[in-house]
């Protein structure tokens, strides 16, 4: 069953910035990736899922049921990190928590406890006092303290340490596991690539490609890097396949996706020194289908 | 019910301090009155005398300042000013406080809708114009009778201060609706003070030149005066409907604007 159903959104703001005709769907169970970078949409993308800005054209749908339509229904089930936390002034955090859970006809008291734990945050201090990455924690158990069943995190571990990311991306796992979906949105590719199912790329306010991770990164490209013992001519890796090549005199670096057969006879074909083959990662493949687009 | 709580508490420190200056300002303002009918009618001469437009500064106009009730007339013209710069504030910053503050990110996404939203804010709201409106009859209705020597004025003042109530909804609705339309959540409360001003400086123009009387069915604060619900007819129909039709239009835009609006995060 899909959990997100997105088809054609559009929303457009006076004339630059905005999404165009966007469309994917996210299954349950699934963790999904949302990658651009910043000003590509993502955060509109979500706000618009959200209900707090109205779609221009197209629709979305949560749980099968409309966006904004049905959205105080849906949202029950909804846990939210916004990009930037901002609560309100004078309020102690275990107050602001409580706020929270009383919008849910559920007892979180015990739940709050758990995730403070987990988070390591104290509970009774004022949220004016708090360092970025304290607010955060507020924000991150604010959005998991009712269980929801889709948890959207946009931008969600800027300010955390990477001990306490560590503990997040656990917490996300061990709630995937229990059934619930997650919508992540980030411009950080490495923890995209350590915790997602399949990702969306966009960019400038469209989807540039939609795929598995492990599809993604398989893709039949390879990052070749060769050293010759004399100076390589510069037509020499010119072929069809290959991108983003660097020469430097007696080396040589590039994405090759083909056949790995007729790369090896044309390396056959020059005198090496050195070799190496390796697995892009996905900065580089992302790196590379911006370019593209260019 | 728990918004409601939470903008009650929220307003809470700004409410006691609106009362403490209205006690401040009804207490010092008719101890003045102390000073003025020991000289008697010579006060009102005095006014008399004076020109037409700065009676009209005054507020004075046809008030008999000799007596209590007269005295106290001039003092309510300020309460009201008091009474509609706070239901304005409140009402435009209750509703784009959210956005101001980027906390709209936390309540829009909970399960409730924007209806919800705002009807908790306006009953919330409602309930603070409600507490300034008593605090300043039993203010108000204690120190002018400890000054009256004549008949009690209670039920007069009660008039009065009805009167005021009405202002003060029309001008909190004014700030929520206005709230609602404006993209940019910091100009809602400057917006609606500029209007605020604005008709309250029409009013005293037309008292002081009578030339453009009809235009007192613009400005709210001649609604009440108190020279026409304490010492006229009391309460006016024709001002009484333009009232009810400006709030329910208030009302309206508030809620039809705020669901349809992109909040700006």
């Amino acid at each position: 069953m899909s959990v997100i159903e997105i088809s054609n959104l559009t929303k457009i703001y006076g004339k630059a910035r905005g999404i165009n005709n966007i469309s994917f769907t996210v299954e349950e169970g699934e963790i999904f990736g949302f990658i651009g970078p910043n000003g590509a949409g993502k955060s509109t993308t979500i706000r618009t899922l959200l209900g707090l800005i109205y779609p221009t054209g197209g629709s979305a749908k949560i749980f099968g049921k409309d966006c904004i339509k049905d959205g105080p229904k849906i949202k029950k089930e909804i846990g939210y990190l916004p990009s930037e936390v901002f609560y309100y002034d004078n309020m102690k955090v275990l107050d602001l928590l409580k706020y929270s859970a009383s919008f849910y006809k559920k007892d979180c008291s015990k739940r709050i406890r758990e995730l403070a734990d987990i988070m390591d945050l104290d509970l009774s201090k004022k949220i004016d006092d708090l360092s970025l990455g304290n607010r955060k924690k507020v924000g991150i158990i604010q959005g998991l303290l009712h269980e929801p069943k889709l948890i959207i995190l946009d931008e969600p571990t800027s300010g955390l340490d990477p001990l306490m990311q560590q503990k997040f991306f656990d917490l996300l796992k061990e709630e995937n596991k229990k059934g619930a979906t997650i919508l992540f949105s980030s411009h950080i590719l490495t923890e995209v690539q350590r915790l997602c199912d399949r990702v969306a790329i966009i960019k400038e306010g469209e989807i540039v490609t939609l795929e598995k991770i492990s599809t993604l990164k398989e893709s039949t490209y390879k990052k070749f890097k060769i050293e010759t013992a004399a100076p390589i001519d510069k037509e020499y890796f010119q072929i069809e396949g290959v991108n983003d090549l660097e020469e430097d005199g007696v080396t040589a670096s590039f994405l090759f996706k083909g056949n790995v057969n007729s790369m090896m006879k044309k390396i056959a074909g020059i005198d090496i020194v050195n070799i190496w083959v390796e697995e892009p990662d996905l900065e580089e493949i992302f790196m590379h289908y911006y370019e593209k687009e260019d | 019910m728990n918004l409601f709580f939470r903008e009650l508490k929220a307003n809470s420190k700004s409410l006691i301090l609106w009362c403490i200056g209205i006690l401040l300002m009804v207490a010092s303002g008719m101890s003045k009155f102390g000073g003025v009918s020991s000289s008697g009618q010579s006060m009102n001469e005095l006014m008399k005398a004076m020109p037409k437009a700065l009676q009209a500064i005054m507020g004075t106009g046809s008030l008999d300042i000799s007596t209590a009730g007269g005295y106290y007339g001039i003092l309510f013209l300020y309460l009201m000013v008091m009474g509609a710069i706070h239901a304005s504030m409140l009402g435009s910053t209750i509703v784009s406080k959210e956005e101001r503050d980027k906390t709209v990110e936390f309540l829009l996404v909970k399960p409730i809708s924007r209806n919800k939203v705002i009807t908790w804010k306006l009953i919330a709201a409602l309930v603070n114009v409600l507490i300034f409106n008593i605090v300043t009859f039993i203010s108000s209705a204690t120190v002018v009778e400890y000054y009256n020597d004549g008949i009690s004025l209670h039920g007069d003042i009660a008039l009065l201060l009805a009167g005021m109530f009405i202002l003060q909804l029309i001008f909190l609705f004014l700030g929520t609706a206005i709230a609602s339309a404006t993209m940019n959540p910091k100009a809602a409360g400057s917006v609606s003070t500029a209007i605020l001003m604005g008709t309250f400086l029409l009013s005293i123009i037309i008292d002081i030149s009578s030339s453009i009387d009809f235009l007192k069915y613009l400005t709210p604060f001649k609604y009440f005066e108190a020279k026409q619900v304490m010492f006229g007819e009391g309460l006016d129909v024709v001002f009484l409907i333009l009232s009810a039709s400006f709030i329910f239009i208030f009302l309206f835009v508030t809620y039809k604007l705020y669901k349809v609006k992109d909040m700006a995060v």
